[in-house]
């Protein structure tokens, strides 16, 4: 009897459980009134210019009563991953921020709103930097708008490097490297201080490097990829970049510049210098989680050259925000972003954020200013990641980081883990794009 | 039983009017339908979990298999379809060197994991049923906890204690004289960093073990102990002629239970590498994810997710046969 009545509540449950999923079921479409948008930005937006998302938002809200925006901060680690599932999923957002070498992937997957006959409504979208057009651009169409460049320079503590003599930002690496030398003889007693602050897996400030002794990551002939990071020129690049790291750098070898954030390393006080973006300037004098009394003893100045009086070339990084193909408020999307790239937004981003905003009528915003003027001579020489459609697979697969790793660490010859990343980047950018 | 003689004495029963033979089945009714009962009510009541079971399992491994016959790349994502190609992906699988050395990395790592956990565990277990009560009860509560710390806490735990800084185990061994280990970067070496990753993984599957094992070791009956020390047997002995063929089916499930949990170990290497392992912390499971879902071959990541199981699968086979064989020559 005991036995029956058990059989009989598991069977009312499984009842009630199906019926309930039902009633669950049936009662969706009566939600479907759009009343929010959802936005992905980088987390870069929120510790660097949050006001200028702030503003948005407030003048989205007046013009569209009503509809809320809710903005979501990602990481650079795995915000793909995140949004592939979010797609597969049906959540994606409605409006998302890329990196710019991570768009091409998506653009001939045709997962992003093509936005070639709105192009005009955006502002500026004739001044609109080429570099950020480019990567928005795929087979003539434009999928994405460009949102800010950001280029890297040295960031520096003024006071130490008056303290050992040094009077004049260097203009060689070889002043560089010397500069260092002398930084680290005076204050490398410090536990864990290093002249220079690099991170093993400092991909982007390592593979200036590569560029600034004429190599390259990898070449198109005859419509094939081929990796070329075990070029003579390349690996010169990178030897140089292991003697320097080697003598001035006590940084953990088997992270990214980004965990921990290097400057708030550099705020703690035993970083000679740091190869940072405009925004990591700020970011260590932040109250809570950097060093304001450091505030008059910074100062930046473009990577030199192996090649005296010359600088070394940067990554012209930077961000794009897009419309993917599935969201179902299009039009309130286009409407975010006009207002997220307008000039008062992009004038937010150049003072407060110190980046460089995506128009070159605003260009003159950052010469007037000593906080932001060499970060844009150093983006007037720059290099750019191949724009092979599987590029960000190469990313993904983080070939640069383990080569990087490799190099630093000593566990592979600078010769050895060039061609094994090189041999890779070939695969992969041969592959069939899927 | 007491059914079978009935059924064959009502039988010659059937010959006789048609209107007794009716009353005869209509007796005999009952009992069939009784006996239908007794026979489908264990698997009527294992119905609904059997349901819930196919719905939640059953049909992702369907997906998952039929996945792995097709080209699921990123524009797949949106238009829910893929490209049946048929056994390309195992046989790219096959091809590739990769999975080799990460196949051959999973089963040492397994390997070495359940021999650490089943070797501690047994230890403390018979700590625990030699200790008196209240350090008995200290040390239990100790395994408890540790049982209950989330794998997100533990493995970050870790990480702070073998910080490239500020890791109080570098710490530790620089005071101790053991060598220079400030700035001691353990995942530099893969060795060093899977000795930190083995220590969080075997760390935290000991209490299982050991409450487990201590719980049968209250089973084995001090007479017999006790008779095998009077004639003279050594600890080692005693545990191995004694308390080991006595608990030999609790090893075999925890041993299986551990292999089963080890092979696809994925979230300790995962957190402990930052969410970007290195190609050389591969183990099944993250090479399964990366391809999947960092690289968008979904088609590619689940024929390895599939071998993946199938290897599993074999690896304990093989150990219970073995188990088996063992127990049948004593």
């Amino acid at each position: 009897m005991k036995r029956r009545s058990i059989g009989a509540l598991a069977l009312a449950a499984a009842l009630l459980v199906s019926a309930v999923a039902a009633s669950a079921g049936s009662s969706k479409p009566n939600r479907q009134q759009a009343t929010k948008i959802v936005i992905w930005l980088q987390n870069d937006a929120e510790s660097g210019w949050k006001e200028m998302v702030t503003s948005t938002n407030d003048a989205f809200k007046a013009k569209h009563s009503g509809v809320d925006v809710d903005v979501q901060y990602q990481g650079w680690g795995d915000h793909l991953t995140k949004f592939d599932a979010a797609l597969a999923g049906g959540t994606a957002p409605d409006v998302i921020e890329f990196g710019n070498s991570e768009t091409s992937r998506y653009m001939a997957a045709k997962l992003l709103q093509d936005l070639t006959a709105q192009a005009k409504s955006f502002p500026n979208s004739k001044t609109w930097l080429k570099a950020l057009k480019d990567s928005c651009t795929y087979n003539g169409k434009l999928y994405c708008v460009p949102y800010y460049a950001g280029a890297r320079a040295v960031i520096y503590r003024k006071d130490q490097y008056k303290a050992v003599g040094v009077k004049s930002t260097p203009k060689s690496l070889d002043q560089f490297a010397a500069a260092g030398k002398k930084l680290m003889k005076k204050y490398g007693k410090q536990r864990n201080y290093s002249a220079l602050y690099f991170p093993g897996q400092y991909v982007w400030a390592g593979l200036s490097f590569v560029y600034d002794y004429g190599g390259k990551v990898a070449v198109s002939k005859n419509g094939k990829w081929q990796g070329t990071l075990n070029s003579p020129q390349a690996i010169k690049g990178l030897s140089r970049l292991k003697a320097i790291v080697k003598g001035l750098s006590r940084a953990n070898k088997t992270t990214d510049e980004a965990n921990p954030q290097q400057s708030l390393v550099f705020s703690k006080g035993r970083v000679g210098a740091f190869i940072g973006n405009g925004w990591e300037w700020p970011y260590a004098l932040d109250e809570k989680l950097g060093n304001p009394s450091l505030k008059n003893k910074i100062g930046a100045y473009p990577m030199p050259s192996h090649i005296a009086g010359k600088f070394m070339p940067t990554f012209l990084g930077g961000s794009d925000v897009a419309v993917p193909v599935t969201s179902k408020n299009k039009a309130l999307a286009y409407d975010w972003i006009r207002i997220f790239t307008s000039n008062s937004s992009m004038r937010k981003l150049a003072t407060i954020g110190k980046q460089i905003p995506n128009t070159t009528s605003l260009a003159s915003i950052n010469a007037k200013n000593p906080q932001l003027a060499p970060f844009a001579t150093a983006a007037k020489s720059s290099w750019f990641v191949p724009t092979a459609p599987n590029w960000v697979k190469v990313e993904n697969a983080r070939v640069l980081k383990t080569m990087f790793q490799a190099i630093i660490t000593g566990r592979k010859s600078v010769a050895k883990a060039a061609k094994d990343a090189s041999a890779q980047i070939t695969k992969i950018l041969n592959a069939p794009t899927t | 039983m007491s059914q079978g003689p009935g059924g064959e004495a009502g039988f010659p029963a059937m010959t006789a009017t048609a209107a007794a033979g009716s009353a005869m089945i209509r007796r005999r009714r009952r009992p069939v339908a009784e006996r239908a009962f007794h026979v489908l009510s264990p698997y009527l009541l294992l119905a609904p979990a059997a349901l819930v079971i196919v719905a939640v399992l059953g049909y992702p491994l369907y997906l998952l298999t039929r996945l792995s016959f097709e080209q699921f790349g990123l524009a797949s994502l949106i238009t829910k379809k893929g490209t049946w190609i048929g056994l390309d992906n195992y046989s790219r699988i096959f091809q590739d060197r990769q999975f080799w050395t990460v196949l051959l990395r999973t089963f040492v790592f397994t390997a070495v994991n359940v021999g650490l956990t089943m070797v501690l565990g047994t230890l403390i277990a018979l700590l625990l049923a030699r200790l008196g009560r209240f350090m008995r009860l200290l040390l239990t509560t100790g395994l408890v906890l540790v049982w209950a710390t989330p794998v997100i806490v533990a493995v970050n735990i870790f990480r702070w204690m073998v910080d490239y800084e500020f890791g109080v185990l570098n710490w530790t061994l620089t005071k101790l004289h053991v060598g220079d280990f400030l700035n001691k970067d353990w995942f530099a070496d893969p060795t060093t960093g899977f000795a930190v990753i083995t220590a969080i993984v075997v760390w935290g599957a000991i209490p299982f073990v050991a409450i487990t094992l201590y719980a049968g070791l209250s089973q084995v009956p001090a007479e017999l102990v006790e008779a095998a020390e009077i004639d003279g047997a050594r600890r080692w002995q005693v545990f191995k002629d004694i308390t080991f063929p006595l608990l030999l089916p609790i090893f075999v499930i925890l041993t299986s239970l551990s292999i089963i949990w080890d092979f696809q170990v994925f979230n300790q290497i995962w957190l402990a590498r930052g969410s970007e392992p290195e190609e050389e912390y591969w183990l099944m499971s993250v090479y399964s994810f990366v391809e999947a879902f960092k690289l968008g071959e979904y088609g590619f990541g689940a024929a390895i997710a599939v071998v993946m199981v199938g290897a599993m699968f074999l690896a304990t086979f093989v150990y219970l046969r073995q188990m088996i064989r063992m127990g049948e020559t004593r």
